[in-house]
């Protein structure tokens, strides 16, 4: 993995783009120790209610009586795990048909970057939370594969929304890179369609891919917790940022800091990651 | 200079100009010096990464934000010091006193804004004209530039205008606030051969006996040897020779001017005649100068003596160079000729009376190109508009030898490659090989034929694929189209990289590793991977440098009759393709005006469109000029068509009406030599006798 090494050197050179990594490695420290770093369970409500931050709990307790300190800790996991594999997702089917469309060009393209067109017009919660409502209610068997799909829709959702704008970069890379030589080079000894994508496009685009899915990705984040606080995402009483903020805001006289801290870990993690998604475009624009 | 007597008007001295990189400052040029008076051309010579355009820019004190020049550096413009002055000094001088064109007009220009506007700038900025006055002016510099009808030129908008005409539009533009100094940055390097040849006419003809003096940029000796009084050869950022042209082209002091001068392929030299020399090696990264003679590792005289810097000398007056050995150089102790050694490959001794069986037989291969309406096209109901690339050609190739073809841009040369390799659908036509008919394009092509027909690209850049390693951009070929195992591929790319010169470690290398030649030896490497039996080269050497070009083509030939194998050359290079190719067609608009042998088909040329391209060459010796036919305007736009003759618009023979109308006979002169035009044979044959007088007068003269 040298490349990802030489990648966190970059990264760490510049103070603003080594801020936004510090952060965004810290965040995933959370989500992968979040229960060892966490004093208590999510959902004990053995304290007592509505204390202010004190050395006992530090970010103080909610009028439920949970610990906020343990719930933002423990909230990280989600919106990482959600936004993190959402992208992903969104970042494979996007490259294919970005590819696809791209390489073979003519009428499919014309017909699938039109879709593409049309449907990046939609504002992008509004498309979340039509997909949400009509997935939740769909009478599904339990223990299907589609049941398992809608109980992680949030994760369907940010795929939907995203595959689109990834296809089109990828497309317009491809678009560049097919007509280079090597590519010709390749069509000339009879190359399959499938080996010409992959193997001779698909590392070229790669830097394109990289700064798009980190840009994504901040989006992504943000389209959770915006989700959770609209109560579509997660249910309670699971420690979700944004749902947080919504069962916080209306007690916010009485128990500010519970609205305060899953706030701020919103607002600190989307400027970190991008801060490294900026910086992450920096460098490979740069061609490193 | 100053010898007979008139002051310079640029005096450059000690200039040094430096970059910095991730690893700290690195030195561009070194040491630069130059005088140029009033009405002389100044030539600035040296290959890529010699740091000729660093020194121009630096003259112009017009660097890059991560350039600087050196302490310490002379720059002085008549009586003014350009050095160290702040941008708002150099403002007013640029453009008032020192005028600049660059390489390419096109993206000089600025694309939307009328001409005529860009060029009355310069004259508002620095003389505050007013817009009718200015108005005047400008017309007049268009009419001074040869532009037909500047009345209507300057309102046209950039993209409406051709590349010479955009190149004489910024000569224009640099010229009309009078300068006392222009400097031409490889002004002619994107352009056509006819059109260069008209371009560099122009600057001649502005330049030579006025007040203004001139510094061209170029990496053709050619260009130099044509235009220029004075030159200075670059390397690796130092001054190698200083010399008036006569001199340098007659006795070159340093070693590498001779190695330039010797891999410069000449007009009716071919692979049969002698071999090209090279200059071996490639130039050292400017980060990484050797401490002496920074030519001492390429050098194929040096001593221990040139691990130690050689001091800039002068062996005469108005000469410089920078060698330990030049005196036994000018002495003759080391004799030019037999300096560098002679390459072991390339001499083909192949007789070319040997009828070959044929290899490829095509037929009236034609491409139409019809192109899409843009909206208001479809809604006006307009046809979709049809480009002629290519109108019925016919080639015969033969077993074991070259094709060549050459033309102009746009003459439908590579679109021709581009069916005979699959990568283009053809309109019509026919190709054979070896009897069986090769199909439209490499999807419904066999594997077999796949392997019998392959191809080396023109762009070196971009010929491999950057994340593929050496070793896997050969071995793919041989597994997919040879059906080697990989163990038998890997084997095979040593052998193959051994064939093409490279040491078997680069089979680990990366594109970005390699020199442009060595990408292209690779690239030549994965083309015969398949053992085909045909090879397309596309301007395979265009990009590369003269001495590196010679060894490529050096290395073509020796692979051709190792493989028996034939090739199709495309060039816009005369020069090259007469030296590797056997048969040559010269194409114009998609169809072929002449087709011959290599060795008499430009000595002399017959058809008078050939004749245009020959004498267009810039001749790399200054004692011989050729004969000067001029082809004025632009090929008529390919969508038009043209009855008669494809070549009548601009045909500075032309006999009449019958070449508007009539398509022209073939006619054959004989050892398989046709051409297509009107004029009977003994009458071309005729012009080129007068021709020939007339050159030989005044070069006694």
């Amino acid at each position: 993995m040298g490349t990802v090494g030489a990648l966190l050197r970059e990264l760490l050179r510049r103070p603003q783009s080594a801020a936004g990594t510090l952060i965004v490695l810290f965040f995933l420290v959370l989500a992968v120790f979040g229960p060892l770093i966490a004093p208590y369970t999510a959902n004990d409500q053995s304290h007592p209610a509505a204390q202010a931050p004190s050395a006992e709990y530090p970010f103080g307790t909610d009028h439920l009586g949970r610990d906020v300190f343990s719930r933002v800790v423990l909230g990280a996991r989600s919106i990482l795990l959600m936004a993190g594999l959402g992208t992903l997702i969104a970042v494979v089917l996007g490259t294919v048909v970005g590819l696809a469309i791209g390489y073979y060009g003519g009428f499919i393209d014309d017909v699938v970057s039109r879709t593409i067109d049309a449907f990046l017009a939609l504002p992008a919660l509004l498309v979340a939370l039509v997909t949400l409502g009509i997935v939740r209610n769909l009478p599904l068997e339990r223990g299907t594969f589609a049941a398992w799909l809608a109980s992680n829709s949030v994760l369907l959702v940010i795929a939907l929304v995203y595959v689109p704008i990834v296809a089109r970069v990828v497309r317009s890379s491809t678009l560049d890179v097919k007509t280079r030589e090597f590519v010709e080079a390749a069509q000339i000894r009879g190359e399959p369609a499938v080996y010409i994508m992959f193997r001779e496009i698909l590392p070229s685009v790669v830097p394109a891919l990289v700064v798009e899915g980190s840009l994504r990705f901040s989006y992504a984040i943000f389209l959770v917790a915006s989700l959770g606080f609209l109560g579509v995402g997660a249910s309670p009483p699971t420690p979700d940022w944004g749902l947080m903020v919504n069962e916080n805001r209306r007690l916010y006289h009485l128990t500010p800091w519970a609205l305060l801290y899953p706030t701020f870990a919103i607002a600190l993690l989307v400027v970190g990651v991008n801060l490294m998604s900026d910086a992450i475009k920096r460098i490979m624009q740069r061609g490193g | 200079m100053a010898a007979d007597g008139r002051t310079p008007v640029l005096t450059v001295r000690n200039l040094g100009v430096s970059y910095r990189t991730n690893g700290g400052w690195v030195s561009a040029v070194r040491d630069f010096q130059i005088e140029i008076c009033p009405g002389q051309i100044y030539g600035l010579v040296g290959e890529s990464g010699s740091g000729k355009t660093t020194a121009a820019r630096g003259i112009l004190n017009y660097l890059p934000p991560n350039g600087r020049i050196e302490p310490g550096s002379e720059v002085r413009l008549l009586d003014e010091s350009l050095c160290g002055q702040p941008r708002h000094v150099m403002q007013k001088i640029w453009g008032r006193l020192m005028g600049f064109v660059p390489q390419h007009p096109g993206q000089a220009l600025n694309p939307s804004i009328r001409v005529g506007e860009q060029v009355a700038e310069a004259l508002r900025q620095h003389r505050g004209l007013g817009r009718a006055e200015a108005e005047r002016e400008v017309i007049e510099a268009l009419r001074r530039v040869n532009l037909a009808d500047p009345e209507r030129m300057i309102r046209r908008y950039p993209h409406e205008l051709s590349g010479g005409q955009q190149q004489r539009i910024m000569i224009a533009m640099a010229l009309i606030t009078s300068p006392h100094m222009l400097i031409l940055d490889e002004p002619t390097t994107s352009l056509d051969v006819t059109t260069e040849a008209v371009i560099l006419d122009l600057v001649r003809d502005l330049i030579t006996g006025q007040d203004t003096a001139a510094l061209y940029v170029t990496h053709d000796l050619g260009v130099v040897a044509q235009l220029c009084q004075r030159v200075t050869v670059l390397y690796v950022g130092e001054i190698m020779e200083d010399a008036s042209v006569e001199e340098l082209f007659e006795t070159p002091l340093h070693p590498y001017t001779i190695g330039l001068l010797n891999s410069i392929p000449r007009l009716g030299a071919t692979k049969r005649d002698r071999p090209l020399p090279s200059i071996p090696g490639r130039p050292p990264s400017l980060s990484n100068r050797p401490p002496g003679c920074v030519f001492e590792p390429r050098c194929p005289i040096a001593l221990e003596v040139c691990k130690t810097k050689p001091p800039l000398e002068a062996p005469g007056e108005g000469r410089l160079v920078r060698c330990h050995r030049w005196r036994e150089i000018a002495a003759g102790d080391i004799p030019r000729e037999t300096m560098y050694e002679q390459p072991r490959e390339g001499a083909v001794a192949d007789d070319l009376h040997r009828k070959r069986p044929v290899l490829m037989e095509v037929r009236e291969l034609t491409k139409h190109f019809r192109e899409r309406r843009s909206l208001g096209e479809v809604l006006r109901g307009e046809e979709r508009r049809v480009v002629r690339a290519v109108n019925g050609v016919n080639l015969t190739v033969r077993r074991g030898r070259t094709y060549g073809l050459v033309g102009e841009s746009g003459s439908g040369k590579t679109t021709l490659a581009r069916m005979i390799i699959g990568l283009t659908d053809r309109t019509s036509g026919e190709i054979e090989l070896l009897g069986a008919d090769v199909k439209g394009t490499v999807r419904d092509r066999t594997p077999e034929m796949l392997a019998q027909i392959q191809m080396v690209f023109q762009n070196p850049q971009n010929t491999l694929n950057p994340y593929l390693s050496v070793g896997q951009a050969i071995r793919r070929p041989l597994m997919k189209l040879g059906g080697l195992s990989r163990r038998e591929a890997e084997r095979e790319v040593g052998r193959l990289l051994a064939a093409v010169n490279l040491r078997p470690e680069y089979a680990h290398r990366y594109p970005h590793e390699l020199s442009g030649g060595e990408k292209q030896r690779v690239a030549i490497a994965r083309a015969f991977a398949s053992n085909p039996a045909l090879v397309l080269c596309d301007e395979p050497v265009t990009s590369l440098d003269v001495s590196v070009q010679a060894a490529v083509l050096n290395l073509l030939a020796r692979l051709q009759e190792e493989n028996e194998a034939s090739y199709i050359f495309i060039s816009h290079n005369l020069a090259v393709v007469s030296y590797l190719a056997d048969y040559i067609a010269v194409m114009y608009r998609g169809s072929i005006m002449e087709v011959g042998y290599a060795h008499d088909l430009f000595t002399p040329p017959m058809h008078p469109y050939t004749e245009a391209l020959v004498s267009a060459i810039p001749v790399a010796d200054p004692n011989r000029q050729t004969t000067s036919v001029r082809l004025e305007g632009p090929p008529p736009s390919p969508r038009e068509v043209v009855r008669g003759c494809p070549f009548h618009t601009r045909c500075p023979r032309k006999i009449g009406r019958i070449c508007e109308e009539e398509t022209p006979p073939w006619r054959d002169c004989g050892e398989d030599h046709h051409i297509y035009c009107h004029i009977p044979l003994d009458e071309l044959i005729e012009m080129q006798k007068v021709g020939n007088q007339r050159e030989q007068e005044s070069g006694e003269t």
